[in-house]
């Protein structure tokens, strides 16, 4: 079950729209949140029906990118609904669908936490655009200034919309291996976005970190009436992975050390993540947010499937490793007893299967 | 040799920036411009023969998944005769800053003409493998891959300065003499890519350049390589045992450190690294 129907919808979903009329305005101009929303007739807040049909039929367009019709309609709008999951602690969850001029790159969960005089943005999205609209969800719920926002990981879906907070002046805090990610991958990943994403990736752009956490550390941020968590990970989805928990309210912002549904992605250490993942399980926690997709099963079950992905990889790679099966075989082989249970699995498995088999060759 | 990668290193770098990338359809491997220029370059007007597949051939996946870690997979299919033999072989990235990753020599003692390695795709590119005989003559065989930002990618493995270096072998343990052999070097090392910039501009990218293999003493295979070959470089390739010895290989970096490793190979014993 992909949509938790339980949990409140407190915003009107807002929506993203481009206009096709340049004015002299900042590049933001360009990009205005509207409620116009793409189905005939107003609804009001309270109709649950709708939210439920809404979601549905969001969820419908996420995967099923060829029902054509209402995609046109979509076209030009892109849905920025935000949750409140738990006091104070509201997400947007991005789409499944591969990155687009129509989605502006919004496919990281990305999210904030409210306290008595600071928000902490947690992950700003796959784009300025993004960044922007997350920016304006924030001022819908309130106007205390953004003080903190952390970047999860260097993955471009989760921190291209940085850009839209400087005007607050906020602490960027990433992990400590952050900058030298971002300097490497950096002017591939801005190449990339804007052959993805056309005009609307206009204004994404790197931004350091202003702070940044060693690897197996914790930093605490008061928000006022709540202190939030900041713990730096080892080397695990990324060697840059950092998670934050809501201590007022046990909530844990995942970043990508959690997928569900969506096939998880390995970019570092295949036994580090299963560590971490261990070491994650222990935590008492009420509410989850993962990097991708959303449940309602209870922690820290809901981390299972990814578990079990993760360690028939490492048994199937060790074993061909063993085997002397070359890894140009190996991907082919490994793994594929898991393909029915993922979103995108033909996109990312087979990078998985190689990370995992160029670590544990040096066993 | 070492001048003229400098050289394509300084032109292609040119090239990297304008060129545009949006090659999704296969296009003509006659007709790229990077290759026409590497062409003129490294073979001037010799007559390449084109793709007949039965001197050399590339195999790839038909996906690329990791531009970081490209396996790619070139083999002589004559046999090595002392009459007749491939005695390089070219792998070339059309499309990479330094679009030579590698030219492999080999001699009629390497029994079959093998090498398997891993790649570093920049943008979507051709690779080409060209085999030259001892004759002078020149075949091609070429396989298009879509992979992009393999050399941007970070040398995130982390490798630890006292496992930089380290060697190791993977091979069958029954040793047949007069027979080729199927030898899996693995060498630990970031193999540092210069697009893949450090904060610290005066940093020189660590990277192998050059891998020698010999067999008491006489040559069994020698590569020079550079950063589109993946980090931690793995090579796999045949040679011929006639008699107990030693198998002995050298590679060298960019930061001039040397790195060594040998295996006792016996036909009684089997093989034993040292
Ligand atoms: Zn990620």
């Amino acid at each position: 079950m992909l949509l938790d129907w339980k949990m409140k919808i407190t915003q009107m979903p807002v929506y993203l729209q481009v206009n096709n009329t340049r004015s002299e305005d900042s590049a933001s101009a360009e990009l205005q949140i509207g409620t116009a929303l793409p189905f005939p007739g107003g609804r009001s807040c309270d109709d649950y029906l709708f939210y439920k049909f809404a979601s549905m039929l969001a969820l419908v367009l996420a995967l099923f990118p060829f029902v054509l019709p209402v995609k046109q309609v979509l076209a030009q709008s892109v849905a920025f609904a935000i949750e409140e999951i738990a006091p104070g602690n509201y997400v947007h969850y991005g789409s499944y669908a591969d990155r687009s001029p129509q989605n502006f790159g919004d496919n990281a969960n990305v999210g904030f936490i409210v306290g008595d005089t600071c928000v902490l943005v947690f992950d700003s999205g796959g784009s300025f655009a993004v960044g922007q609209a997350l920016r304006n969800a924030i001022r819908s719920v309130t106007d205390k200034p953004v003080c903190y926002v952390v970047i999860s990981h260097v993955h471009p879906d989760h921190f291209f919309g940085t850009a839209a907070f400087l005007a607050e002046e906020p602490e960027i805090i990433g992990h400590e291996n952050l900058p030298l990610q971002l300097a490497a991958r950096g002017r591939h990943y801005e190449m990339t976005l804007a052959r993805d994403l056309g005009d609307a990736s206009e204004g994404s752009r790197i931004v350091l970190p202003t702070k940044t956490l060693a690897a197996g550390t914790t930093m605490t941020v008061a928000l006022g009436g709540r202190d939030v968590e900041i713990r730096a990970w080892a080397p695990a989805h990324t060697d840059n992975d950092l998670s934050v928990i809501d201590l007022s309210t046990s909530t844990l912002w995942l970043g990508d050390l959690l997928f569900v549904d969506h096939t998880p992605i390995l970019d570092s250490n295949i036994t580090g993540f299963l560590a971490v993942m261990k070491e994650l399980r222990e935590l008492h926690i009420r509410h989850y947010i993962p990097g991708h997709g959303r449940s309602d099963l209870p922690w820290p079950q809901v981390m299972d499937p990814q578990q079990r992905y993760f360690e028939l990889i490492l048994t199937e790679t060790r074993q061909a490793i063993r085997d002397n099966v070359r890894l140009m075989d190996a991907v082919n082989q490994i793994g594929y007893s898991q393909a029915q249970n993922w979103v995108n699995f033909e996109t990312y498995h087979r990078r998985n299967v190689t990370t995992a088999y160029t670590e544990l060759e040096w066993e | 040799m070492k001048l003229r990668t400098t050289l394509f290193s300084a032109l292609f770098l040119g090239l990297y920036v304008t060129a545009h990338a949006n090659p999704n359809p296969e296009p003509d491997h006659t007709k790229i411009p990077e290759w026409a220029v590497i062409k003129d370059l490294m073979f001037g007007d010799r007559v390449i023969n084109p793709d007949d597949r039965e001197v050399i051939r590339v195999y790839l996946n038909t996906r690329a998944d990791d531009a970081a870690t490209v396996p790619v997979m070139i083999n002589g299919l004559i046999d090595q005769s002392p009459t007749d033999y491939i005695k390089t072989m070219y792998v070339i990235v059309d499309r990479n800053p330094i679009p030579t990753a590698g030219i492999f020599r080999f001699t009629p003692d390497s029994g079959r003409v093998k090498m398997e390695t891993r790649l570093r795709f920049e943008q979507y590119s051709f690779v080409r493998a060209v085999a030259e005989l001892n004759d002078g003559r020149l075949y091609m065989s070429q396989r298009w891959v879509k992979a992009a930002g393999g050399c941007s990618a970070p040398m995130g493995k982390n490798v630890a300065a006292d496992s930089m270096g380290k060697m190791r072998f993977r091979v069958d343990d029954q040793v047949e003499y007069d027979k080729p052999m199927l030898i899996e070097l693995q060498v630990r090392h970031p193999n540092e890519s210069a697009l893949a910039s450090d904060l610290d501009p005066d940093h020189v990218p660590q990277f192998v350049r050059n891998v020698n293999v010999d067999y008491n003493g006489d040559p069994v295979m020698s590569g020079e390589v550079n950063y589109s070959l993946s980090d931690n470089p793995v090579f796999r390739f045949y040679f011929v045992p006639r008699a107990e010895g030693d198998l002995n290989v050298k590679v060298e970096d960019t930061h001039d450190s040397v790195y060594t490793q040998s295996m006792r190979v016996s036909e009684e014993d089997g093989v034993a690294a040292q």
